[in-house]
């Protein structure tokens, strides 16, 4: 019943977030860009556990599934060719998604979001461009770099809208998603760069660290729903396993 | 030298270009080297500022704060700058002003997002300015440009094409983000209602007239001048106001179809671009640029004469649009 629940709100949000970006050209010669079930699951998770969750809540989580949207739209760029016309319009694409967040930030209008977050998609791309050009040195630096250009913009909606207590939890869950090969959704931070590319000790370390800091915001997160709770370990231990 | 002479049409306001440049310049400070060469490189290549320049002397009609006008003016440079840079990669170009572009130098990926880096820059730099019309206002912005061009891939190669669709098309290219130039400056500085609509308008009119005298340039100017091959926007597969005026042409039609199925040798480029410059397709394509001028003039004219040297900066730059050679 809980899960059906989930599901539900879940695929309300990715209809709402596949209405707000709609452009009619790049829908019929490019198609949808998928809406990443999980990112959103995370993202909506106060919502889910009954927090407070109003208009200007939605229209923000929303506007944070558009950033998502244009930065799968802009991964998926031909690192040395883009010159069809479908690789044309994904360039256009991630741009009018990119577009779409702001729109809907200044809607409302959300003056610090539109700061934070346009800080935070700054140094996600700054950070793209580094692991673009080189793997990182060590697991440290490897969580590092998974942490801010997985989970970057949801922890940030979760800071600003008081919803701090979530951060911990959702910053380790998306990060160690990363790892998860089986889920190609989580393989978005480069085409080079996904975790079949890393140092295996590396990647190994990463994914044991993470799982104890998941393990640690999980056995503290009592402000959580047991449902929830349950969902989540489902969802990253051992690794596979996604949403029902 | 064209440049020289644009930049002494900025006299009076140098030192508050002076100022934007070095926020823009600090605006793009990054942690990663490679963004961080991207953009001095960018930043080097120049440009000649025209957006920023509209919302200095835009703000002039209404309380003009340095501090303000300038986080206007970073942002909407930082738009221009990251949609040339998608449009490098849009368009496989390898040089722009003379210099390698950051898809050539680099590659695809890391032009997307430097470009993405350069967005996330401008919204930070116009983050600071909490007018929510502002932000409406650019974000609207943002929307139709990428509209504008999402609508020129769809066009590209397409002969059918009327002159209609052509300036709705350069309307949302290059004129919309001129107009909300001038749009956002006056707002940011409290203008009169009727001063902004004003300045609204002639930003639009002087962007379609410069728009029209780019796409003139694209055909008249050398490779040297232009700083990439001229006849880059059909060899891009863009039919420009010129080239519309000749497409029925039957001496040109054999050069457009292989400019766009990519057989044309650099000889044809030469024998091509000789052939448009001998038609009258120039002069109708110039007269067409001089009428929207003749508009953005009589907006000016229309407007206080609270500062008198912004409403002659504005005539004067309109001028140099209408004539310049780069």
């Amino acid at each position: 019943m809980e899960t059906q629940k989930i599901k539900l709100h879940i695929e309300n949000y990715i209809g709402e977030v596949e209405n707000a970006i709609r452009e009619p050209i790049v829908d019929r010669d490019v198609g949808r860009i998928a809406i990443d079930a999980v990112k959103a699951f995370i993202l909506l998770l106060p919502m889910l556990n009954g927090e407070r969750w109003n208009n200007r809540l939605h229209t923000a989580s929303i506007a944070v599934g558009a950033v998502h949207a244009a930065f799968d739209a802009h991964d998926s760029i031909n690192v040395y060719d883009a010159t069809s016309k479908q690789q044309q319009l994904t360039v256009l694409s991630g741009d009018y998604f990119s577009g779409i967040h702001y729109r809907l930030l200044a809607s409302l209008p959300e003056f610090g979001f539109i700061r934070s977050l346009s800080e935070t998609i700054g140094q996600i791309n700054e950070t793209k461009t580094i692991f673009h050009d080189q793997l990182p040195d060590g697991p440290e630096k490897l969580i590092e770099t998974v942490r801010i250009i997985e989970a970057g913009c949801i922890t940030d909606f979760l800071y600003t809208f008081g919803f701090a207590q979530y951060v911990p939890l959702a910053s380790a869950a998306l990060s160690l998603l990363w790892f998860d090969e089986g889920n190609a959704d989580y393989n978005s931070v480069s085409d080079k760069r996904s975790p079949h590319t890393m140092n295996t000790a590396d990647t190994d370390h990463a994914i044991f660290q993470l799982h104890a800091e998941m393990q640690k915001a999980l056995d503290t997160a009592d402000y959580l729903q047991p449902f929830l709770q349950r969902k989540i370990r489902n969802l990253v231990t051992p690794l596979i396993g996604k949403l029902n | 030298m064209e440049k020289l002479k644009l930049l002494s049409l900025y006299g009076d306001f140098r030192k508050d270009l002076v100022y934007i440049e070095k926020e823009l310049e600090r605006s793009l400070n990054s942690s990663s080297p490679i963004i961080r060469q991207a953009s001095l490189h960018l930043l080097r290549a120049g440009g000649k500022r025209i957006r920023p320049i509209f919302v200095i002397l835009s703000s002039k009609f209404g309380n003009y704060s340095l501090k303000d006008v300038a986080k206007v003016a970073v942002s909407l440079e930082l738009v221009h700058m990251a949609s040339l840079v998608h449009d490098d990669v849009i368009d496989d170009s390898d040089m722009r002003r003379g210099l390698e572009t950051v898809r050539a130098r680099w590659d695809n990926r890391i032009a997307m997002y430097t470009g993405d880096f350069i967005f996330s820059r401008a919204l930070t730099s116009i983050g600071e300015i909490e007018i929510p019309a502002v932000h409406q206002l650019l974000a609207e912005t943002m929307l139709e440009i990428c509209k504008g061009e999402v609508i020129q891939i769809d066009h590209q190669r397409k002969t059918d094409q009327t002159i209609r669709d052509y300036l709705r098309r350069i309307k949302r290219k290059t004129a919309l983000l001129l107009s909300s130039s001038c749009e956002l400056g006056a707002l940011v500085s409290g203008a009169d209602p009727a001063n902004v609509r004003k300045l609204r308008r002639f930003g639009y009119f002087a962007g379609m007239a410069f728009q029209i005298v780019d796409d003139i340039l694209d055909i008249t100017s050398t490779d040297e001048e232009l700083g990439k091959p001229a006849g880059s926007d059909l060899l891009n597969g863009h039919l420009t106001l010129p080239i519309l005026y000749i497409k029925d042409d039957v001496n040109f039609q054999p050069y457009m179809e292989r400019s766009f199925d990519g057989t044309l040798t650099e000889s044809d480029r030469e024998e091509m671009l000789t052939y448009i410059r001998s038609t009258e397709a120039i002069q109708m394509a110039q007269a067409v640029s001089d009428l929207y001028l003749q508009k953005a003039m009589d907006e000016i004219s229309a407007l206080p004469d609270g500062d008198a040297n912004a409403k002659k900066a504005f005539m004067q730059i309109s001028a140099f649009i209408g004539r310049r050679k780069y």
